[in-house]
């Protein structure tokens, strides 16, 4: 029986693992997509856009830091939640 | 209706399915549309737009996972209203929902059409439209595990395609010619910048549909968070990858008239992988987005139907595939009058509208259920969303400003919608009043809201005042 448990518990801290490494891979691409693209445009149209390039800056940080926060509280719940409502069976 | 027609929604579905299903109905924003922002106020003008767009759908994402994986109910935003602000709201939201992807549907079936059309000269652009309609339809009727199944994998590739072109290009396998981006920066000015903005909801426009298939989801909690969320970012890598590649291989004044940008700028790349994926993943997209459209717009009159807000004779599902085949089959005839119409961008600007109206009542439905519910127990409120209500009241402000851009060009657009949904919430007010029970909180398995206590005792103590 407590075998069992613990190969329950293993599969199902496996599983969550493969949830938050899908997560952070797409996190991560998201930062390095956004941050290209935002230093390519600007760098081009510095002449223009840096009177204003600080709403390019403000904006892309809310997009990053809310989905991010949002992706922690998303990774948070599941672990809370995994044994409760059999995520993993 | 007999019993056996009465039956529940089957509960199959998984985060993948819900990824398929908002990322299907949205990819097509990315692969179309988008460039208006271009026209309106140049690369610079759209990238503004994009993350100005990208910051409230990343708000409001995080509202439909919170509200979806509590509620778990087919209706979505329409089931959120009912719940949380009051029966002339839920009708109008569920309408706008309706409305939003049924005419997303049949923009979507013509121009599959239209590039069925392109490739084999002898089709008529009619038949096929409707081929494709029927053929959607029967496919979600069958049942919605085979339908967002299909869904993935046209996704997935239409995604892979961006993303294998914008790599392919970042590491200089393709000319580009980085020019372009300061000749077409900001060629109206300032005032381009705002008006950039109406037309930023196309790069994500229907994300939050995702949220609508809770109630066939076999672990809501973590299916509707998950698969939303990997959603929402899997738009915003596509919009940047997007804008980034048609600003460097498309001139600016080519790219704001432009039918299909990522196609033609992969046409300019002249790399024949290039064009083959890209004009595949173009096809695919309205495939996709038109499915996913079926499945979202039958499942929010499914809603409407089950609480007697239009004909419960819709409302039945099938004994056999589990699907709500009646509410299904009545997408049909509706996606074909919007398409046969002759006024497709009225109907895709009223599709856009309806949205519009959505974001600003989801937020507003997320900061009602905090006040109603503010215990975050599993059963009430298995995930719960960060950083609210700050970014509900964030992401109603982003969505009244973009509303507000419609102004210029789109008025009379902008006041029939007003008057559309305004005689929606105020006939249903009204009839639902008198008929309209409470709420059954406790068949929902949850406790009495915040406040009902004192409303009960008033109640009671009004009526013995009138004995």
């Amino acid at each position: 029986m407590e075998t069992s448990n613990q190969a329950m518990e293993s599969k199902y801290y496996s599983k969550l693992n493969g949830d938050t490494g899908l997560i952070i891979g797409m996190l991560l691409l998201l930062v390095g997509v956004e941050g290209f693209v935002l230093y390519k445009v600007l760098s081009e149209t510095w002449e223009i856009s840096g009177n204003f390039f600080y709403l390019y800056i403000i904006f892309v940080g809310l997009v990053i830091g809310i989905e991010t926060v949002g992706c922690l509280s998303v990774r948070q719940s599941i672990k809370n939640h995994m044994f409760e409502f059999k995520y993993y069976d | 209706m007999s019993e056996h027609e009465s039956t529940s929604l089957v509960k199959t579905l998984r985060p993948f399915h819900i990824w398929a299903l908002g990322v299907g109905i949205v990819l097509v924003g990315e692969y179309m549309g988008w460039n208006f922002t271009v026209a309106k106020g140049g690369i610079l003008g759209s990238m503004l737009a994009m993350l100005v767009a990208g910051t409230m759908y990343v708000a409001i994402s995080l509202c439909a996972s919170e509200l979806g994986s509590s509620t778990k109910l087919a209706g979505g935003p329409y089931d959120w209203a009912r719940l949380f602000i009051g029966p002339g709201a839920a009708a109008s939201v569920g309408l706008a929902v309706y409305m939003e992807y049924i005419a997303l549907e049949a923009a979507d079936a013509i121009v599959v059409a239209f590039i069925a059309q392109s490739i084999f000269p002898e089709l008529q652009v009619f038949p096929v439209t409707l081929l494709v309609i029927a053929l959607l339809t029967f496919i979600n009727y069958r049942g919605v595990v085979a339908a967002l199944t299909l869904n993935f994998f046209l996704t997935m590739i239409a995604f892979i395609a961006i993303v294998a072109f914008f790599f392919a290009t970042a590491f200089g396998t393709v000319n580009i010619h980085p020019e372009y981006l300061f000749q077409g920066a900001l060629p109206n000015g300032m005032i381009g910048l705002f008006a950039a903005l109406q037309f930023g909801p196309w790069f994500y426009l229907g994300i939050e549909g995702a949220a609508m298939c809770a109630e066939e989801c076999k672990h809501p909690s973590r299916a509707v968070p998950l698969g939303q969320q990997a959603g929402m970012i899997t738009l915003l890598i596509g919009a940047a990858m997007t804008l980034y590649l048609c600003a460097v291989l498309i001139p600016t004044d080519l790219l704001g008239v432009s039918v299909y940008p990522l196609f033609e700028a992969a046409q300019n790349s002249e790399v024949f992988i290039f064009i083959a994926l890209l004009g595949l993943g173009t096809f695919l997209t309205c495939v996709a987005s038109a499915n996913g459209c079926v499945c979202d717009s039958s499942r929010s009159w499914f809603a409407l139907s089950r609480d007697k807000y239009v004909s419960s004779w819709f409302s039945a599902v099938h004994p056999r595939y589990n699907t709500p085949y009646r509410a299904v089959i009545f997408t049909m005839p509706v996606a074909i009058g919007f398409a046969f119409s002759g006024f497709l961008d009225q109907v895709i600007t009223f599709s856009i509208i309806s949205g519009l109206l959505c974001y600003v009542l989801i937020p507003f439905s997320l900061i009602r259920f905090r006040n109603l519910f503010p215990e975050t127990t599993s059963k009430v409120r298995p995930f719960v969303g960060p950083l609210q209500p700050y970014i509900a009241y964030f992401a109603i402000a982003i969505a009244i400003t973009i509303l507000s851009t419609l102004f210029w060009g789109y008025k009379y657009n902008l006041i029939f919608a007003f008057v559309f949904y305004g005689i929606a919430y105020f006939y249903f007010s009204h009839r639902h009043r008198s008929s309209n029970a409470e709420n059954n909180w406790a068949e929902m398995g949850w406790p009495l809201p915040r406040g009902s206590e004192n409303a009960r005792i008033g109640k009671e103590a009004m009526s013995v005042g009138d004995e």
